[in-house]
């Protein structure tokens, strides 16, 4: 190991880089602290070009470091590279992490054997389809790159999102960033915006305005890409609010509106609750609010 | 892109077996001979896309085997007048004018004549087997506006030549089979449909069609997927939700409407003819074709009613 002024380094140079972000509030307060413990590998070149620790050099740069420790390696780019991942392993690697482990290789001349064997390490399904949605996110802008790791986006969700043009992926990004979704409330919406477009050609972004949570857009993407399905849930609704039903009874209809039957529950602690619960049932029913429901679906 | 490779195999096991059909929903009790697998033509909806994982194509060529086996299901069968399609893990006809494979099924359904035998097809070639066909083989197109064929059926014969062929079909001796599936939703599919019924009455001598069945577009989910990423508009103009068998499927309250559009023109042609929905619920059939269909053994009973009253005591 040697220390060696900062300067000697090619900084720009990226080759072997497989960090995203390189920026870590914690590494930059530890070093700040006491300093690069681990040295970084660089490779014998002038000027040297870093294997691993590009993390540590971009805390040591904003931090106006020049000297930093460091050991010199005289290996070939493919080693160099396999190096950096497998230096990486030990931590859990982020999808644009993994992505730029396999665009890089793929970009070094690697074989399909030995990318899919990375791919086996890095817990990624050794398929086609898999490498190309990775390149795709390794060459994803960074407002792509930024909203997949806000988000801890899928691949899969990652994927259809870069689908989307440059301009309605962004204005898409927009509306999600303030939203809470989970992953598959994510992949639903995403299908939605996908289907529109597909319908459409193109996606009215103006009637999504307003839209300030997840519950919101996906109801009105809803109302667009299934409006029998949104006006039936609606007519249900509204018919459920005439039963007033208390809360022991609840009246189940399947949610797409494919099974021939409802199903009624009653909640009851004794049986004068169900007597109860039968008396306001049979009211509901005389009234013809229940047997309206099974009309919903007819045309 | 090039043709599928072709591979000739001789599966053993379970070459003939029921239909697969599908979870709460009524089917037919088709008997299916997987004579073929894989398929030439190119429709961009084709299931055969979800589960087959190889493009290539299988051909089973251990013909004396696939008989037995024919002939033992049709031995141990004492209920129903069985029927049999070679149509489900392939096009029954597109590879059969160069390997000549159904010409043995067809000969063998003739001299049993306990069994029905449907070579179902989108390809309209069936000049080689005009000297061998005889009752006991129901040649049977799927149908569509000549719109969807242009878009999502590559590959295969125009409507026109599939009408031919199966007017050719008739009036060879054969009964023939229609089948309006995947029925799709696009914008004006209506009138389309209404056209493309009115060319089968035109064309086709509507008595001697056996059956005809309806089946709206339905597909696995991963196929949805497939769709969005082609652009599918056709596919995915219509409204769909995810059925009880896990397919997605259009939303009932549409399925009904054109079921009843469409058996109501069909009906129209013909009163007499034979109409099935595919793989579709009991309250489909009640609102679609005011017929109570309470489960399989029920369809399967209209079908053989239907065969019996076509071929008298000839089955």
């Amino acid at each position: 190991m040697q220390t060696i002024p900062i300067t000697q380094i090619n900084v720009n140079d990226k080759r072997f880089c497989i960090s995203y972000p390189l920026e870590d509030d914690i590494l930059l307060a530890s070093i700040k602290k006491i300093g690069i413990i681990q040295p970084l590998i660089l490779l014998a070149q002038s000027p040297y070009i870093v294997v691993t620790g590009f993390k540590r050099l971009e805390a040591a740069l904003s931090l106006g470091l020049a000297n930093i420790p460091c050991i010199i390696v005289n290996i070939d780019e493919k080693n160099a590279l396999l190096r950096s991942i497998h230096d990486n392993t030990g931590r859990l690697l982020n999808i644009i992490e993994k992505a730029y482990c396999i665009e890089k290789m793929l970009h070094m001349g690697f074989s399909k054997e030995e990318t899919y064997e990375i791919m086996t390490l890095l817990s990624l399904n050794r398929h086609e389809k898999i490498i190309k949605r990775l390149l795709d996110i390794a060459n994803a802008d960074e407002t792509m790159k930024n909203f997949i790791l806000k988000k801890d986006l899928s691949m899969q969700n990652a994927e259809s999102l870069l689908r989307f043009t440059p301009e309605e992926k962004n204005r898409i990004i927009e509306m999600l960033i303030p939203a809470h979704t989970t992953e598959s409330v994510m992949r639903e919406i995403l299908r939605m915006f996908h289907i529109i477009k597909v319908k459409n050609g193109a996606i009215n972004f103006s009637i999504m305005v307003g839209a300030d949570n997840a519950y919101e857009l996906k109801t009105r993407l809803k109302n667009l890409t299934h409006p029998i399905l949104s006006s039936l849930e609606k007519g249900l609704k509204d018919i459920k609010l005439k039963c007033a039903l208390p809360p022991n009874i609840d009246i189940k209809v399947d949610p797409f509106f494919e099974k021939e039957y409802i199903d009624i529950l009653i909640r009851a602690k004794n049986p004068d609750e169900i007597r109860e619960a039968l008396i306001k049932l049979t009211g509901v029913l005389d009234v013809g609010y229940i047997g309206s429901i099974f009309g919903l679906a007819k045309d | 892109m090039g043709l599928p490779k072709i591979d000739f195999v001789e599966t053993k096991g379970n070459i003939v077996r029921d239909c697969p059909g599908t979870k709460n929903h009524i089917c037919c009790g088709y008997k299916t001979i997987d004579l073929i697998e894989g398929c030439v033509l190119s429709c961009s909806y084709c299931i055969l896309k979800g589960y087959i994982n190889t493009p290539d194509i299988k051909i089973n060529r251990d013909m004396p085997y696939i008989l037995s086996q024919v002939k033992e299901t049709i031995e141990a069968e004492k209920t129903h007048i069985l029927r049999f399609g070679t149509g489900e893990l392939s096009d029954s006809l597109a590879l059969d004018g160069r390997y000549k494979l159904n010409r043995p099924l067809i000969e063998f359904f003739g001299d049993t004549k306990k069994a029905l035998l449907e070579l179902k097809s989108k390809w309209a070639y069936i000049d080689h087997l005009i000297p061998y066909l005889n009752p006991y083989t129901v040649i049977s197109f799927s149908v569509a506006p000549q719109r969807i064929i242009d878009k999502e059926e590559k590959r295969t014969s125009p409507l026109y030549k599939r009408l031919k062929a199966a007017r050719k079909a008739q009036n060879s001796g054969c009964f023939v089979g229609l089948h309006f599936d995947p029925v799709i939703i696009y914008e004006g599919f209506e009138k389309d449909y209404e056209y493309l019924i009115g060319d089968i009455g035109r064309i086709l001598d509507l008595k001697k069609v056996l059956w005809v069945s309806l089946g709206l577009l339905r597909f696995p989910p991963r196929l949805f997927d497939r769709f969005l990423e082609e652009g599918r508009k056709n596919l995915l103009y219509g409204e769909f939700i995810r059925g009880e068998d896990g397919k997605y499927r259009y939303i009932k309250k549409e399925r009904m409407k054109i079921y009843r559009m469409l058996y109501g023109l069909l009906k129209k042609q013909e009163e007499d003819l034979f109409i099935y929905f595919c793989m579709e619920r009991e309250d489909i059939w009640r609102e679609a074709a005011g017929l109570t269909m309470e489960d399989n053994e029920a369809l399967t009973g209209l079908f053989d009613n239907r065969i019996k009253k076509l071929y008298g005591g000839n089955i």
